[in-house]
C-alpha cells in the first residue's frame, strides 16, 4: 500500500511465530454451562407452574390463579368445581347429606379422618351401611365417582370437603392421592365400612 | 465416517429433545384435555359449534383467513375493581368507610357517588386489597362486589374481555390459530360483531364497512342472480354503485352463509377457571354498555398498522 520504497532496516532477530495451542476447553466453563442450564430449567417451569395444565400466562402459579376467581376470594375453587358438579348431587352443595342414604360431610369423623382412608372412598366407591354422627345411612352403593379424575383434581375436591362446612382437616395433595391410588389399584369392588376402618 | 456414531448421537438427541419439547409435553399437558364448566355459573363449555359453523370453519381454513387474522388473545396481567353495589341501610358509616378508602374525594363528591350506584370504587389493584376494601366497605348491609378485569394491548383493543385458553379451541378442528394479524383478531368477533348481514356485506365489499381496510373482497362466495318472482330475503343490501342491475339480486352462496355463521359461533365470553374474568353485567358495572361497543368498533375500523 506504501508506494514510497522502504528503507532497508538492520536485520533483527525475529520474533517467534505465534502458534495456536491445543488446549481443553476449562472444566469450569462446562460447569458453568450446566449450572445455567439447570436454572434455566428451574426458570422456565417456574414460570409455567411446572406445566401445570391449568395455570396460563400470566399466572405463575396455581395459588395465584385461585386468588383470582370471581367468587369468594381465595379457597379451592377447583375443588368446589368439582364437588359441586359430582359429590353435591348425593351429599349437596352444602354437605348436608341425605337422610338414611348419603352421609353429611359437616363435621364427619370420615370427612376429617384420616386421609389415606378418606381417599379410598372416591377411588372404589363404598357399599353398605356407614354410621356417621351415630345415624345410619345406607346408599346401598356409591359408586367410583373419583376413579375418573386426575390426583389434583381428586385432592382438591377432598381437601374442599375436609376444609369447607366448618371442617378443619388437613389438606390432601396429589402426592398422597397418587401414593394411595398406587395401593389401591385396579380395584373395582366398593369398599366396605370394616375394611376402611382397618386403615390409618 | 471417523464421526459416525457421534454424529448419529447428536442428531437423535436434536430430534428427542424436540419432540419432547414440541410434541411430548404439550400433550401431556392438554392432550386429555375435556370440557369443562364456566365460573361461577358452572354451565359447560365449550360447547361444540354448530353444524353450520363447523362447515365454516373449513371455508375459513380453505379460504386463507388464517394467514390475515388470528384468533389468540394475549393477556399480561390480572387487575382487581371493587364496585359498591348497594348502600345498605348504615349511610354514615359506608361515607367514613368510602372515605377512608379514597380521601381524596371530598365529603360532598362521596356522597353524590352513593346516590349513584353501582360506583366503581377502586380500579387496578391486587385481590388482597381489593378484599380488604370490599369488607371494609360492607357495613351495615353495604355490598360491595370485586370485579377480576384482565389487562392487555389485546384486550384493550376490544378485541376480547380475556385471553384465550385450550379449552376455547376443544372442539375444533384444525385449530386456525393464525400467527400474522394483518387484519385483527378474530377470537371473540362474535360477539364484537352479532350482525351477520353486516359480515356478508364485509365479506363481498369490506371497504364499505371499514374504511381502509387491506382486505381483498371475497366476491365469489355470492352469487348474481336474477330476481325471479319475490327478492330473497338473503339479498344483500349494497350501496348504489355496487348493487346489482336492477331486476338482479347478490345473494350468498351456502358457503358465505357457513363461514358468517362460524365468525358468529366464534366467542370468548365465558369465565373459566383457567381464564377468570368477572362477566359484565349491567349492575355489575357503571358504564353503559354502548361505551365499550363503540371503543371496540372504533378500534377495528382503524385501518391496520
Amino acid at each position: 500500500m506504501n508506494p514510497e520504497p522502504t528503507q532497508p532496516q538492520p536485520a533483527a532477530p525475529e520474533p517467534p511465530r505465534p502458534t495456536a495451542e491445543r488446549r481443553p476447553v476449562p472444566v469450569w466453563l462446562f460447569v458453568l454451562f450446566f449450572i445455567l442450564l439447570y436454572w434455566a430449567m428451574f426458570y422456565f417451569d417456574q414460570r409455567s407452574a411446572w406445566g401445570n395444565q391449568y395455570v396460563y400466562a400470566p399466572y405463575h402459579s396455581y395459588a395465584q390463579l385461585e386468588t383470582f376467581q370471581a367468587g369468594a376470594g381465595g379457597g379451592n375453587a377447583l375443588g368446589k368445581q368439582f364437588f359441586d358438579n359430582v359429590c353435591a348431587l348425593c351429599h349437596n352443595t352444602d354437605g348436608s347429606g341425605k337422610p338414611g342414604q348419603a352421609p353429611p360431610f359437616i363435621g364427619s369423623e370420615w370427612a376429617e379422618g384420616p386421609p389415606a382412608r378418606m381417599i379410598r372412598i372416591p377411588l372404589a366407591g363404598l357399599t353398605g351401611p356407614i354410621t356417621v354422627h351415630g345415624q345410619e345411612y345406607n346408599l346401598t352403593s356409591m359408586p367410583a365417582m373419583g376413579a375418573a379424575m386426575t390426583d389434583e383434581q381428586l385432592a382438591a375436591v377432598l381437601t374442599y370437603i375436609r376444609q369447607s362446612f366448618g371442617n378443619k382437616a388437613s389438606e390432601i395433595t396429589p402426592e398422597q392421592v397418587k401414593a394411595v391410588r398406587a395401593q389401591v389399584g385396579s380395584r373395582t369392588q366398593p369398599w366396605t365400612v370394616p375394611e376402611l376402618q382397618s386403615v390409618q | 465416517m471417523k464421526y459416525g456414531p457421534l454424529i448419529f448421537l447428536a442428531a437423535l438427541l436434536a430430534m428427542a429433545g424436540s419432540w419432547m419439547g414440541l410434541v411430548l409435553v404439550p400433550q401431556l399437558q392438554v392432550g386429555e384435555l375435556v370440557q369443562t364448566n364456566t365460573v361461577p355459573e358452572n354451565a359447560t363449555y365449550p360447547l361444540a359449534r354448530p353444524g353450520l359453523a363447523s362447515e365454516g370453519l373449513q371455508v375459513y381454513r380453505a379460504n386463507g383467513c388464517a394467514s390475515c387474522h388470528t384468533e389468540q388473545l394475549g393477556q399480561t396481567s390480572t387487575t382487581c375493581e371493587v364496585v359498591l353495589a348497594a348502600v345498605g341501610t348504615n349511610q354514615s358509616a359506608l361515607l367514613s368507610a368510602l372515605l377512608k378508602v379514597k380521601p381524596e374525594l371530598g365529603e360532598a363528591t362521596a356522597k353524590t357517588m352513593l346516590t349513584e350506584l353501582p360506583q366503581t370504587v377502586l380500579v387496578a389493584t391486587n385481590r388482597e386489597d381489593a378484599d380488604a376494601v370490599a369488607k371494609d366497605l360492607g357495613v351495615g348491609g353495604a355490598k360491595a362486589r370485586i370485579r377480576i378485569v384482565p389487562q392487555g394491548p389485546d384486550l384493550a383493543r376490544g378485541w376480547g374481555k380475556r385471553r384465550t385458553v385450550a379449552e376455547d379451541f376443544l372442539f375444533d378442528y384444525p385449530v386456525m390459530l393464525g400467527e400474522v394479524r394483518i387484519g385483527p383478531d378474530l377470537a371473540d368477533v362474535g360477539t364484537r360483531r352479532p350482525d351477520p348481514n353486516w359480515h356478508l356485506r364485509h365479506l363481498y365489499a369490506p371497504q364499505i364497512e371499514v374504511k381502509g381496510s387491506v382486505m381483498p373482497p371475497y366476491r365469489f362466495l355470492f352469487e348474481t342472480r336474477r330476481i325471479d318472482q319475490a327478492p330473497s330475503p338473503d339479498a344483500l343490501s349494497l350501496p348504489p354503485q355496487l348493487a346489482a342491475k336492477p331486476g338482479y339480486e347478490i345473494v350468498p352462496r351456502p358457503a358465505a352463509k357457513a363461514l358468517v355463521a362460524y365468525l358468529a359461533s366464534l366467542r370468548v365470553d365465558a369465565s373459566l377457571f383457567v381464564a377468570p374474568y368477572s362477566v359484565a353485567t349491567p349492575a355489575a358495572t357503571n358504564q353503559p354498555a354502548a361505551s365499550t361497543n363503540s371503543a371496540a368498533s372504533a378500534s377495528t375500523n382503524s385501518p391496520p398498522k
